[in-house]
């Protein structure tokens, strides 16, 4: 049985109409056609899948269609403002935290979340904020050095989100 | 396909497990979409607790700190009167899963799921932490040693709701002690765990302690006459050596594909070993 | 090119913005107006005869579109390069609890699930093989009934010297077994493919896959089609580390394709069929014999290997082949007796991964180097820089090393590390209940095939219509930044900012056949013909501008971002304008290169041997927890040889990847497979490092000139992998004194040791 779900996606408003028990996953990657957000495990192990829901990092492969309603979902595609890079990105980009790419966008999700509860983190504790996404090809080095580069660069006052 | 829906009052969720009493409960999520996903998932009538007014937010009265079942992790991490008051369960807490997890777990959904793994119930066995549970019947509290029976069975009952952790504020604990053991350091299942806190004097005698463990029986591991043996002295080696050979008697774990039962036993052991020397010099 | 004038080698990687978008379309990725879905039934048991497969409950439901079996399959059904064995769809016989016996193509995933609980099969359990050794005895059940050696799959000797002689005069003889786990890759994009027969009849396949062209001939010959007509297409891949090497979704997605008049199909494994039915690195047991004098020099070397090759060959003899050429690791050994078994079992399907045969064999050929130390009371780099192979030394299967050997180096460089130099005061601080300890594990890696197979590549640039340059890849890119590297090469040959250039990936259609994205070949083969076109291409540019221009001789002009310009004048011509005046054909310039091979090396072994190798030493310091058995990498220090950096930050990549996949083997990795039934089933059971389980990794790079690769380098995708497990398995024995069999070194294992163990060793 199909059910409307509006809520806030990369802020703009958007109504699915689904059966409410599919995937939050599915319905972003197959409905919405944002294919960013990855499923890697299906089982909440990996965090490929992760998105911002109100604010806070999630696993889009363990909540339903239906846990959507009137949130404010970000996903990889809105975390940049106006075209512009956010500042993790930027990071990510420029200090070579990106291989294959397909743990990035939960990763930048989870780092763009972790930092705004704990904007000047020590290795360490970036460490744990991405504890929960795995990578498999990059040994998490340039991930950590980027992480702490954003972090010190969006507290310095550069701009983008 | 699956009827879900995600009331935002009790009332509602009680209206609907009245309706259709095979209706399963989650919260987070992070237990019951793991499992069930994606298999079963697509046959039964889901109800998300997530957004039930009632069974939110940490409150506290003069005697007793009330924490709703659909708290989650992190909410509960960062509350402050819970690190204060409760620094062992805020500890145990941390070291769930990783961050999502923590996001969409909930205390209520740790207990409900009572899992022998799960790492927040022997903090709350040691704080001697009440369910309370409420149907259209009315609402009833028991000890948490009480409510979970066995792995995954407590005695909530159809068409009833854990609705909040009550724990009170006077637990004269100064010192905590916690340490879980698991295959890797994030997103790992308890192998074993212990949780301990005691109050002590100045020298780091101990006046009164609970330990607890987890993942080595069916339920919490917690022990009157293990708990007695420390009253009197202070965490030196000779009473943790005692206390740990009582406590490979005392555990019983299984073997299964993250460890043996041999190991869980010597661990469970060893990790008593660790608060050696703690207490003295504070 | 003269050192110092690196113009555009540098810079971010130029699939990184793409990536960090999102943007970036991966082969599961593929979703587009009505398609079906795909998914196979899998036989879980491990040994049957197949007699029938029930599939008329499934292709009755509803949302069902087909359900085929083997009897649909319209050319061989069979896949294998070496031993052409593998079924597609099974036929008559199970032989791991991965086979697949029915494909279902539905209307949506539900569908799916639904018909595949459906279908049934009656089969007759076999007696299964589980272990090498039983599988090697006299009477073993056989897995592959027409295979006249019984279970072995390939078996390989290399003698030199006399080392029994050899092992009598030796002052210091040391001996173990080690056993090294089954590791499961673990990418994060499981296999998926998506298919559809385009208007021209063509077979359009669009995988995550390291071997396109590779596979289009097998998917040609194993459903019974042209090789003209099908199509292979190689996206950025979501990681592979060998585990796309070869067919995974193709010919069952295309089988598929052939079977829904022209609806495109789409197959993802999702992440427990990925674990049953995907590739693992193949088990090895190994004993080992080393014998040394007491000045420390290597006198004799005696292992014997066995590998567990799992059902199919695929290319299991050949992983088992490179890891016994392997077998001394980086040492100067004049008698060695090096056997190798590759034997087939129910177990899971072997395949590559990272180092292909040479993790296994490091590990143990590293730990005995250090238990001779051990027992002769020498420093253990000593003992590695007293036998370490140096250019022109011969190495144990008596290869002459006639290209870079920067291994010494390597050392030389570890001991001056601080990490190394202050590891005692390190040690005696280690905290309650904590020992520390320090170890160090060495290794070479060959760059490429072997000598019987030609490492080829052929690439293609051209000066597009609009005038940009275009590199046609032939190499696939599975997050090593090859596909961005290429563009560098032909932007610094050419002197064109690599960001305005276009890369085709790879497209059997477009792009020419260059061998596998395997072998740590991807830079340094396809690199040198990039080179090489890149060249061609400069010389018809040149020439047309000159042309242009009104000059004579192309030495008169010279190139620059966008353009061609006179020398020491402003007159310039931009490559938008100039490609107008050259036709086609001239625009599109090949280059060729084939990695160097010796002939006379096919005498030595099965496939020859290599030539070229990288090299590496490594340090790392653990803390063991002496209540829970669990170790810590607390500093892990990477020395590596791979020639000149092209890129630093792609280097390190490299490094510091395969350190976190090196630890994972070392410690925690354990794929359990029990009587040929997979245990382990999902990634919270298969237990892979997070960010908190890795250390910061320090990357030190000896930079010899490799004068036959693209700017001076050599691979090294596959290198640094082999030395953690050894590292570390050393230092375990440095903190505590027990050297354990079988690995990972989990906690568990390490408590169990501890506490059973009487003296010290």
């Amino acid at each position: 049985m199909k059910r409307k779900i509006t809520f806030m996606l990369n802020g703009s408003p958007v109504a699915v109409e689904t059966d409410p028990s599919r995937r939050a996953v599915d319905v972003l990657r197959e409905d919405l056609g944002l294919t960013g957000t990855k499923e890697g495990c299906g089982s909440g192990e990996c965090g490929a899948c992760s998105i911002l829901v109100d604010d806070v990092v999630k696993l889009s492969c363990i909540m339903t269609a239906a846990q959507l309603e009137g949130r404010k979902i970000v996903t990889i595609e809105g975390v940049g403002q106006g075209g512009e890079l956010h500042p993790v990105q930027r990071s990510f980009v420029e200090l070579g935290a990106i291989q294959c790419g397909f743990c990035t966008p939960g990763m930048v999700v989870a780092a763009v979340g972790f930092l705004k509860g704990n904007p000047d983190p020590t290795r360490e504790e970036i460490r744990a904020g991405i504890s929960g996404n795995i990578c498999r090809c990059t040994g998490y080095e340039k991930i950590i050095d980027a992480v702490e580069d954003a972090a010190a660069k969006i507290r310095g006052g550069r701009s983008g989100g | 396909m699956a009827d879900i829906r995600i009331p935002s009052s009790l009332d509602e969720v009680f209206r609907l497990l009245r309706d259709v009493p095979s209706t399963r409960l989650f919260a987070g999520g992070t237990d019951v979409m793991v499992r069930s996903f994606p298999d079963t998932l697509w046959r039964e009538s889901l109800l998300c607790l997530e957004r039930v007014e009632e069974l939110r937010g940490i409150s506290e009265s003069a005697t007793e700190v009330r924490i709703g079942a659909a708290t989650t992790l992190s909410e509960l991490i960062g509350s402050s009167l819970i690190a204060e008051r409760f620094p062992l369960l805020r500890q145990a807490a941390r070291h769930i899963g990783a961050p999502a997890v923590r996001n969409m777990g909930t205390l209520g959904g740790n207990i409900c799921t009572a899992s022998p793994a799960g790492d927040t119930l022997p903090p709350l066995y040691i704080l001697n932490a009440e369910v309370e549970l409420r149907s259209l019947k009315g609402t009833r509290r028991m000890p948490i040693g009480a409510f979970i029976t066995g792995p995954g069975q407590t005695q909530r009952e159809e068409g009833e709701v854990l609705c909040a952790v009550v724990i009170g504020k006077e637990q004269g604990f100064d010192l905590h002690h916690f340490e879980k053991v698991g295959q890797r350091k994030a997103m790992a299942i308890s192998v074993a765990s212990l949780a301990f806190a005691a109050e002590t004097r100045r020298d780091g005698t101990i006046v009164k302690a609970r330990c607890a463990f987890g993942s080595v029986a069916p339920t919490v591991f917690i022990s009157r006459p293990l708990n007695d043996t420390f009253a009197g002295n202070t965490l030196n080696r000779a009473v943790l050596e005692r206390v740990a050979a009582m406590v490979r008697e005392g555990v019983s774990p299984i073997s299964d594909i993250r460890a043996s039962m041999g190991y869980r036993k010597q661990v469970a052991g060893n990790l008593i070993m660790r608060l050696e020397g703690a207490g003295k010099d504070r | 090119m003269k050192e110092g004038e690196r113009h555009f080698l540098d810079g971010p990687r130029l699939d990184a913005f793409s990536k960090v978008t999102g943007r970036e379309r991966y082969a599961a990725d593929e979703y587009a107006g009505e398609f079906f879905w795909v998914g196979a039934k899998r036989a879980l048991v491990p040994h049957a005869r197949l007699f029938a497969v029930h599939t008329s409950r499934a292709a009755a439901h509803p949302g069902i579109v087909r359900v085929l079996t083997s009897r649909d399959v319209g050319g061989s059904n069979r896949l294998g390069i070496v031993r052409n064995h593998q079924p597609v769809l099974v036929d008559e016989v199970i032989r791991h609890a991965g086979d697949p016996v029915a494909l279902v193509v539905a209307r949506s995933r539900e569908a799916l699930r639904e018909a595949l609980a459906l279908i049934t099969f009656d089969h007759e359990p076999l007696p299964g093989v589980f272990d090498p050794d039983e599988a090697l005895k006299e009477g073993a059940p056989r897995i592959h009934e027409d295979n006249e050696e019984g279970n072995l799959v390939r078996a390989v000797r290399v003698r030199r010297g006399d080392p029994d002689e050899a092992f009598r005069d030796c002052d210091v003889v040391v001996e173990g077994v080690f056993e090294t786990p089954r590791q499961e890759h673990a990418y994060l994009e499981t296999e998926t493919g998506w298919a559809f027969v385009d208007e021209n009849g063509e077979l359009v396949i669009i995988a995550s896959t390291q071997t396109p062209y590779r596979d289009r001939k097998e998917i040609a010959a194993a459903l019974g089609l042209g090789i003209n007509s099908v199509r292979v297409i190689a996206p950025y891949l979501g990681g592979a580390f060998g585990g796309k090497d070869g067919i995974t979704v193709q010919c069952l997605v295309g089988l598929a394709a052939l079977n829904t008049g022209g609806v495109p199909v789409k197959m993802w494994w999702d992440r427990r069929e990925s674990f049953l039915a995907g590739m693992k690195r193949l088990p090895a047991r190994m004993h080992y014999r080393l014998g040394a004098n007491k000045d420390g020099t290597f006198e004799a070397l005696s292992c014997r290997l066995y590998y567990d090759a799992g059902p199919y060959a695929g290319l299991t003899g050949e992983i088992m082949a490179m890891g016994a050429e392997h077998a001394g690791s980086a040492y100067r050994v004049p008698n060695v007796n090096i056997e190798g078994y590759c034997v087939h079992t129910n177990n899971t399907l072997g395949g590559p991964f990272r180092g292909f045969g040479v993790p296994q064999s490091t590990a143990g050929m590293e730990q005995v180097v250090s238990m001779a130390a051990g027992k002769l009371g020498m420093d253990p780099l000593e003992i590695r820089r007293i036998n370490a192979l140096r250019a022109g030394d011969r190495n144990c299967v008596g290869v002459e090393l006639n290209y870079s050997t920067g291994f010494s180096e390597c050392i030389d460089r570890l001991a001056e590390h601080p990490l190394w130099k202050d590891r005692e005061a390190w040690k005696a601080s280690a905290p309650a209940w904590k020992k520390r300890g320090c170890g160090v594990g060495c290794m070479a890696h060959a760059i490429g095939y072997p000598a019987l197979i030609p490492d080829e590549a052929n690439a293609r640039v051209e000066l597009t219509q609009n005038g940009a340059i275009r590199v046609y890849s032939g190499v696939s890119d599975m997050g090593q930044g090859n596909a961005g590297t290429y563009l560098r090469i032909a932007g610094e040959v050419l002197n064109q900012d690599p960001a305005t250039m276009e890369i085709v990936q790879p497209d059997t259609d477009h792009d020419l056949p260059s061998g596998t994205s395997s072998a740590s070949r991807t830079t340094y083969t396809f690199g040198n013909a990039v080179i090489q076109a890149a060249l061609s291409l400069r010389e018809v540019i040149l020439r047309a501008g000159a042309r242009s221009l009104g000059v004579e001789g192309i030495d008169s002009v010279e190139m620059i971002p966008g353009a061609v310009r006179i020398k020491g004048s402003t007159r310039q011509m931009a490559l938008r304008d100039l490609a107008a005046f050259i036709d086609a054909g001239s625009r599109s310039c090949k280059g060729h290169f084939r990695t160097p091979y010796d002939e006379s090396t096919l005498a030595i072994m099965y496939l020859g041997t290599h030539v070229l190798f990288s090299f590496g030493a490594h340090l790392a310091r653990i803390e063991v927890d002496t209540l829970t058995g669990r170790i810590d990498v607390v500093d892990y220090v990477a020395v590596t040889d791979a020639g000149r950096v092209l890129n630093r930050p792609v280097y390190d990549q490299q490094v510091q990847g395969s350190i976190a996949q090196g630890i994972g083997f070392a410690i925690m990795e354990d794929y359990v497979v029990k009587d040929g039934r997979h245990e382990t089933e999902d990634l919270a059971t298969y237990i892979v490092p997070t960010s908190l389980d890795v250390p910061d990794m320090v990357s030190v790079a000896v930079e010899p000139d490799e004068t036959t690769g693209p700017f001076g380098m050599k691979g090294i995708g596959e290198v640094v992998i082999s030395g953690c497990l050894p590292a570390i398995a050393n230092a375990l024995h440095d903190a505590c004194g027990v050297r354990i069999t079988r690995l990972p070194l989990t906690p568990e294992r390490v408590l169990s040791a501890l506490t059973g163990k009487g003296e010290k060793e």
